[in-house]
Order: structure tokens, then sequence, then C-alpha cells
């Protein structure tokens, strides 16, 4: 071992600084092209997307755990109904929000499916 | 070997580094300030960076294999006749080598989470890596500029190493510092995230989800480094306890302790988007924390037995924790507006509000901590006067909090989120309440019959009202400990005995009930989980006060007597390694009837390389119901006469379980953070999906393999434990000896200051006997503790006194902690009325949108399915 070792770190060293120099040389390229653009701006477009459907997660889940409360007998009948209909109201907003915000995606494939038929025809 | 100038390479690629670094932050922020493209650049030169970072430890690492003493810190912490294994450990085993270490880890995050950020948080992206580029950057300078792991002696280079501190030529080196370091560097992660959040001002719920799973990771990971700092301590340092309320054991505990608000704190801005401010405020001063607790440690402004040698990187931290506090300080200003809670509490009695408290009682316990550990430094600042703050101060206030905080455990899972009905409450508080008076019942009948009597003799620190109500708290803390343990388990078990037959009425079998319940509210149920884990450790706290023992010189053959155990000591027997001799004692334990129940073999080891720092190897024998811990004070090698020191310590065993299902809990809590952020990922490649849970399953791996080694550890611990500390002979009569002893701080001028109960000079021993007439005479403790004050001034106590400035330790904490829940009942109210008015505006907006109701249906069913 005491002979292997000292290898094993020399190997892991040039593995280290070949990765390096690589990952180097492709940030410099990327850095001065301007070839990623468009999908990285499109990457940007889905965050709003992302953050609502987060939110409806959240929503679904905190529904579902006030069910689970009123039915292990920690809310009462009369705060449970208060809840879940304030809940579900947050919660309706947010898949109209969704809807909403795919309205624009829609319309962008309409065009392209409509472009692809004019085309084949 | 290849011909190489090591240390240049070393400190060439240390520069490297830096650049690498610079230029990966230039880059990320001009990505994230309107050029997009520029993202992926600067993901690549995190890559760059942390492969750079691989090379420097590589490097390192490779000098220490090959023993290369022109780099000063391969000599001082290595000798040619260390075996490989240590050679590796001793990468972290000095303050140069450390910081290179706390780099690579960063730099093993930083390669992580760049990989798990490829293709979401695309707008807190940019920022997350400059942030932890610009964390990379300071340990950089630090190193570069301070801390050279790399630095060569100027003049001639020796011929051999120093060799590492025999202390630390120990199994526990290997684990318990790389864990802690994880636990440390680990919340750089959700602090990048969180300063990422700030600054693009999207400050909902995107940022607490992204950083749930790296701060849960952060959390385990700190958790287990204290875990395996407790049990270092008791099976290494050789005094018996497992906790000295060290300053850097207590900067340790600090950001555990914040980052445990944190946690729960957070679960109220994940389900009602209140507490906003607070979290940023809370994770902010976890981060800060971390770095402080370095700063502590390595400065050497604190004496300490872990600390390192006194360096000047102490203004380096200084300045960085300024530039933490501004910085943050302006972003949370700046971002005030957006960080206003979109919800109002409604009700104090309520799990929101239960977790509030669970706050106040936290970062009570954090200031207490913060206070008692820097009151030294600022009573040298403030009035020229050294003070010591020992293990006295610590447990006479940290028991009665952490009781507190225990019961909070117990009674947050019974109250409903938002809004607690009174009934309903009081009927789900019925079972737990009544474990808790039973126990305490049981205990004040049958206690004292079976070794565990409910209250314990008060002792005073102070001489004032303050001493004897801290005296009376801590005499009755066994009974209320006990039975607020009772109150956790049982409010856990009915927890899951109600969510069981919920699922139940649904038709499921009872084993299907139960595993579907946990496998689908695997957070809620691994923090319950968890809370079994602290009950556990609570158990073993408490054991503490039964503890026994007793010290004897004996001779072959003879034998001690202590509690229902009997040791006979067999005989000396002496082995020896290339790096050090070993003198074994072998002894045996018998019962009371007289049958052997085993063998147990305390040592001293003398390493070549510090022959002067004779180390002691205690013996333990773990059971359940209590530990027999065997310390070989003195042989003599002519007479073959030994002076052993046996303690009895119950219920130890239950802290070590209890980490254990602690750790199980947050890795269960842990598991489906993955899952739902998969979730929000639909659009993801699958190979993606893959990679995350690997990732999830990686960490659990890593904290299993951890544990076990703990545990491999611990059964190993009689043949692998050290300590120059504690050697030699220490007497100890009785539990009032004991607390008194711990008080009075050695004064012999050549030792570290030790307390009386665990010094072994000629000096110490001289005073315990002098002590230990006065108080057969009837002396009072306090009297004695005074007189020993006057003698030999304020700082031969390790416990300050109560009057004057001293008296803020102990004040300011206690009236931040009164003023607190002063403030949470006031704003509670305050938001529990406006959200009155809340709930009105909602309804009204909620009738517009019926159309959406079966689409609803149709997610929750979708959502009970997964």
């Amino acid at each position: 071992m005491d002979d292997f070792l000292p290898w094993v770190f020399i190997i892991g060293a040039s593995a280290a600084v070949v990765a390096g120099l690589i990952s180097l040389w492709l940030s410099l390229s990327l850095a001065l092209s301007d070839e990623v653009a468009g999908s990285a701006r499109a990457q940007l477009d889905t965050d709003a997307r992302r953050a609502l459907l987060t939110e409806k997660e959240a929503l679904l889940q905190e529904i579902r755990d006030v069910a689970f409360e009123h039915d292990a007998g920690k809310l009462s009948d009369a705060d449970f109904e208060e809840l879940n209909t304030k809940l579900r109201a947050q919660a309706r907003h947010i898949l109209h929000e969704l809807d909403a915000g795919a309205e624009s995606f829609r319309d962008e494939a309409e065009a392209l499916i409509a472009e692809r038929l004019s085309n084949e025809a | 070997m290849p011909a190489l100038d090591i240390p240049f390479f070393g400190t060439l690629v240390l520069s490297l580094i830096l650049i690498s670094a610079s230029y990966t932050m230039a880059v990320a922020m001009g990505a994230g300030q309107g050029r997009p493209h520029l993202l992926p650049s600067a993901r690549w030169g995190t890559y760059a960076t942390c492969a750079l970072v691989v090379v420097a430890v590589c490097v390192l690492a490779y000098a220490f294999q090959v023993h290369d003493f022109r780099i000063r810190y391969v000599a001082r912490y290595s000798d040619r006749s260390m075996p490989w294994w240590y050679l590796i450990a001793s990468l972290w085993g000095g303050q140069d080598g450390s910081l290179l270490w706390w780099a690579f880890l960063l730099a093993g995050y930083t390669f992580f989470v760049t990989r798990w950020l490829r293709g979401r948080y695309t707008e807190l992206q940019p920022w997350i890596l400059a942030t932890l580029m610009s964390v990379l950057i300071f340990f950089v300078v630090l190193m570069l500029f301070a801390a050279n792991p790399f630095a060569t002696y100027i003049r001639t280079t020796p011929g051999d190493g120093e060799g590492l501190n025999p202390l630390l030529q120990n199994y526990w080196m290997a684990i318990h510092p790389p864990s802690l370091y994880l636990g440390f560097v680990g919340w750089s992660v959700p602090f990048a995230i969180l300063v990422a959040a700030l600054i693009t001002g999207r400050l909902g719920n995107e940022w607490v989800r992204a950083a749930r799973l790296w701060s849960m990771i952060a959390w385990t990971f700190l958790a287990l480094g204290l875990l395996l700092g407790c049990l270092w301590s008791y099976e290494e340092l050789g005094w018996g306890g497992y906790w000295a309320w060290d300053p850097v054991e207590n900067a340790s505990f600090m950001p555990w302790l914040v980052g445990t608000a944190y946690l729960h704190s957070v679960l109220i801005q994940e389900r009602r988007h209140m507490m906003k401010v607070w979290n940023v405020f809370l994770l902010a001063l976890t981060f800060f924390l971390t770095i402080f607790g370095t700063f502590l440690t390595r400065s050497g402004l604190i004496a300490s037995v872990h600390s390192f040698a006194r360096s000047d990187i102490g203004q380096y931290f200084v300045w960085y924790m300024a530039f933490l506090i501004i910085g943050i300080g302006a972003l949370m200003i700046w971002r005030l507006p957006k960080l206003k809670a979109d919800n109002e509490i409604e009700s104090l009695v309520s799990r929101e509000f239960a977790f509030l408290l669970n706050n106040w009682v936290l970062l009570g316990m954090m200031v207490f901590v913060l206070i008692a550990t820097t009151f030294p430094l600022l009573s040298q600042w403030l009035r020229g006067e050294e003070v010591t703050v020992g293990p006295g101060f610590y447990n006479k206030w940290m028991v009665p909090l952490g009781i507190v905080l225990l019961f909070l455990a117990g009674l947050g899972p019974l109250i409903a989120w938002r809004k607690a009905t009174g009934s309903k409450l009081l009927r789900a508080l019925a079972f737990p309440v009544g474990a808790g008076v039973a126990v305490a019942v049981f205990q004040l009948l049958l206690g004292a019959r079976l070794g565990y009597p409910p209250i314990v003799e008060p002792t005073e620190i102070y001489d004032t009202t303050t001493g004897t109500v801290l005296a009376w708290m801590s005499a009755v803390a066994p009974v209320v400990s006990f039975s607020t343990c009772a109150f956790v388990l049982a409010s856990v078990g009915q927890e899951f005995w109600r969510g069981m037959r919920v699922r139940m009425k649904r038709g499921e079998g009872a084993a299907t009930a139960i595993f579907r319940l946990v496998s689908k509210g695997r957070r809620r149920y691994g923090g319950y989980i968890v809370h079994v884990g602290i009950v556990f450790m609570f158990v073993g706290f408490t054991g503490a006060a039964y503890d026994v023992e007793q010290e004897s010189a004996l001779r072959p053959g003879d034998t001690m007597s202590i509690g229902k155990h009997t040791v006979r000591y067999d005989q000396p027997r002496m082995e020896a390694d290339p790096n050090k001799r070993m003198i074994f004692t072998d002894m045996t334990l018998i019962d009371k009837a007289g049958n052997e129940k085993g063998q147990v073999a305390p040592a001293k080891f003398i390493y070549r390389t510090h022959p002067q720092m004779p180390t002691t190897e205690v013996a333990i024998r773990s059971r359940p119901a209590e530990d027999v811990y065997v310390i070989m004070s003195t042989v003599d090698p002519s007479t073959r006469r030994g002076t052993f020191r046996v303690i009895i310590r119950p219920l130890v065993a239950w802290i070590w379980l209890g980490g254990i299902v602690l750790l199980l809990g947050a890795i269960l809590g842990m598991w489906p953070t993955g899952r739902e952020l998969l979730r929000e990922e639909t659009a993801r490649p699958r190979r993606f999906r893959f990679r995350f849970s690997s990732a999830t399953a990686a960490v659990a791996l890593a904290i299993i393999v951890a544990t076990i080694m703990a545990w491999v550890g611990v059964a190993s611990a009689q043949t692998d434990s050290s300590s120059t500390l504690h050697a030699g002979s220490v007497v100890i009569n009785d539990p009032v000896e004991r607390q008194l002893f711990g008080r009075l701080l050695c004064q012999c001028g050549d030792c570290a200051r030790l307390p009386l109960d665990t010094c072994a000079c000629g000096w110490a021993d001289d005073k315990r006997a002098e002590v230990r007439e006065l108080l057969a005479a009837g002396e009072e403790p306090t009297k004695i503790q005074e007189s020993y004050r006057a003698q030999y001034g304020a700082a031969a106590l390790a416990i300050p006194s109560d009057e004057g400035l001293d008296r803020a330790l102990w004040a300011v904490p206690v009236a931040a902690m009164v003023f607190a829940v002063g403030l949470i009942v006031v704003i509670g109210r305050r938001w529990q009325r406006r959200g009155a008015e809340v709930r009105t505006a909602v309804k009204v907006a909620a009738n517009a949108e019926l159309e959406y109701d079966s689409r609803l249906d149709e997610e929750l069913e979708r959502l009970e399915e997964s």
C-alpha cells in the first residue's frame, strides 16, 4: 500500500488536471460564443411556470394534509370546512394562472403545426 | 517517483484555483445580469475550479505519502513511522491542511450542486454559482496569504516529521472531522441559494424548496459530526463524559441549533407563505455561525482543547464576517417589501405557533451558548479580568431549556396547522399527558428502589436566590426529563396510530396502512422519528444524574467494588508496534453472584514521537442499562501495582442509539425531497431522474456507513482510544465532590487549568484532599467555592460569580428570551386579527373559479396515488 498510494494520488491529480483543462477550455469557448443564448432564454421563460407548478404542488399537499388532520380528529368539521374552502380556492386560482400561461405555448404549437401541415401540402 | 517541486506545484495550483474561481464568479455574475448565454460557461468554469481543488488535495496527499518534509505542514503532522491511513487523516489534522480539506469538501458540494442545477432554477443558478465561488475564494485567499499548506521551511528540512498528535491517531480522526466539516461546509449551499433569491428577488417558495434538500443534508452531517464528537470525547479523552461545553464543541452546536430552528420555521413558509424575513435571517445566521465557529476554532482567541495554534488568520475571518453581516443585511433591507408574508397566523393554538415557540427555545439556547462561550473574551476586553465559564454553568441553564424544547417536540405534532380546536386538542393531549404523569408517578414510587431516584441532591453553584432556583431545577430534572420523554414518545406513537387508523378506515390492512402512511408522508414521519431519536438521547443525558465513580490502587488479584459490580485486576501486559509501546492492564468484571461477566483492558500508549505524552486508553463495557468505564491512571512496572478509576454511567448507550434513530429519521425525511423536486421537473430527461435519486441515495449511504463505522468504533473502544488530558489519579467519592471539583480549576501553573475533577497533578490532588476535609467539616460547597475564588481570583473558578457584570452571563439571555416570548405573543395576536380580514377576502375570490373543482379533485387523486 505504501508504494501504491503515491501513484494513486499522482493518477488522481493528473486526471483532475486534464478534467480541469477541458472544463476551462469549454468555459472559455462558451463565454466567447453566443450559440446557446436562445436555449438559455427559453429556459428562463419556463421558470415562472415552474414556480406556479411548485405552488400548486404545495397547495395540493396542504389540502391533503388538512383532510388528513380532519380525519385524524385534530380539526373540527367547521374548521375543516373553512380551511378546505380557502385552500381549494387558492388552488383553483393557480390552475387558472397555469392555463393562462399555457396559452402562449398553445398558440406557438398551433402555429408550428399549421406551418408543418402547409409544408407537407 | 517523478522529480517535481511539490511545494511550488501545490502553491501554483492554489493560485490557479484563485484565478479560476474569480473568473467563474465574474462569468456567473455576468450570466445573472442579463447575459444568460454565459451561464453554461460559468458552469464549466465551476467544474474546472472543482477539478483544480482536487489536484491540490492529491498533491498534498502525495506529499504526505512520500514524506516530503520540505513542506512544513507535512513535517509537523506526520512522521515516517505513521501508517498510510493516518497519513491520509493528517490532511485535516492541522490548520493549513484542514483549510484545504474544507475547500475540497466545498468543491465537492459545488460540483454536485452544479450538476443538480442543470436545467432548473435558471434565474437563481448564476448567483448560486457566484456565491459558492466567493466562499471558495475566501478559503483559497486564507491559504495563499495566511496558512499555506504547501509552505516550506526557510532553512533546513528535517529528516523526520514531528508526527500527528497522539490524540488524533485513532479511528475517530478518520470520520469525525470529515463529517463535521461536511455539516459546516454543507450550509454554504442553502446559503448560496438564499443569496441568489435575495439578489434576483425571487423570494417565494422557490428558493425554500431548492434549499430544502441541501439544508437537510448539511443538518444531518452536522448532527452526525456532533454525535461522533461526543463518541470521540467519551472514548478517547478518557474523562468519562461526552460533552464538556468546550468552545469548539459550542462552535459546532450553535449552527446546529439555528439550523434546527430554520428547518422547523421554513415549514411555516412552505405551507403558509409566512415568516419569510425570519427564515432568511435564520439561514443566513446558520451560515454565519459556521464561519464564526471556524473563526473561534482557528484564531486561537479562546482556549480550547480542540483549537489549532494561535495564528493571524483570525483577521481574515473578521473581515469576512463583517462582509457577510453588511452584505446580507443590505440585501435583506433591499428586499424587505418582497419578504412580506402572504398569510397571517389564524390561531395562537396552532402548529405554526408551536413552531414559533420551538424557534424561541432554540434561539434562546443559542444565545446562552454564544454569550457563555464569548464571555471570557468580553470580560477580558471590558474589565481586563479573566473568567472561565465551565460545564457547571452550562448544565444548570441548558438542562431546563432542553426539557422545554423536548416538551415542544411532543406538543407540536398534536396541534393542527392553522387552528386547533380546543376540545380536540385536549383529547389529543390526554394519552401523552397520561403517559408522562404515569412515568413520573412510577418513578416517584419505585425509582429510588430501581436506582433511578426521581429527585437528586440539589447542588448550588451560587449562594444566591438564582443559585437556589437553579439547584432545585437540576434536582428535579431527572423526573421531569423522564416524564417528558414519555410524553413525547406517547405523542409520536399516537400520531402514528391515528394516521394508521385513518388509512385503515379506507380499507387498508394495518401493515399496508403504516407503510403507506410513512411512505407518503416521509418528511413528516421522518421528523417524528428524529424526535424519537432525541427522546432516546435525553434518556441517556438524564442518566448522567446517577453516575457513580470510584478510584482504587490495586495489586494483581485485588478487587474493587462499585455499585453492583466488582472489578478484579489480573495483570499488566506490554505490547509494541513501530509507532508506539502499549501497556495494558487486564481486568475482569464480576457480578454479585461471583460469576465472571467479561474482560476489559484499559491501557497507556506511549508514542515514539511524543514519549512525553502517554495516552490513556479507556475500556468500556457498554450495556443498555449502564456503561462500566474503566481508566488505568497509573501502573508501576516494578511492583505491577496499578491505580484505576471506574465510573458507572447509567443509560449512556441510549445516546448513541438515539443518534442512530435520529439519523435514520433524517434520511427518511430527506428522501421525499428529491422526489418532490423531480415532480417539479416533469420535462426533465429521464436520465436526470436516475442521477438525482442516486445522489440522494449516495448521501444516505454515506450517513449509514459513517453510522456503522461509529458503531464499530464503539465496539472496539477499549482497544482504540487515547488521552493525554486526563491521565493520572483522581479520587472522587460522591456527586457533591464531583460537582464542586468540576467548578474549581487547578492552579498549579503547569497544567492547562483543568478542573479538579479531571486534573491529575499533585497540586490538584492536595487541593482535593483539602476541599474534602472542609466538606467533611460541614462547610457549604458554595462557601468553599467563594473562598477558592478569594484565594486564587475569579479565573480559578469554572463558574463566574453571580454579581456585577458576571450576572449578564445569564441575565442577558434570560431577558432576551422573556422579551422574545412577549414579542411572539403580541405579534401572534396581531397576525391573528389580520388573518380574519384576509380570510374574508379570499372567500370572495374563491366563488369565481368553481369550474376548476373537478380538475382539482383529479390532481388530488393523482397525488394520493403517486
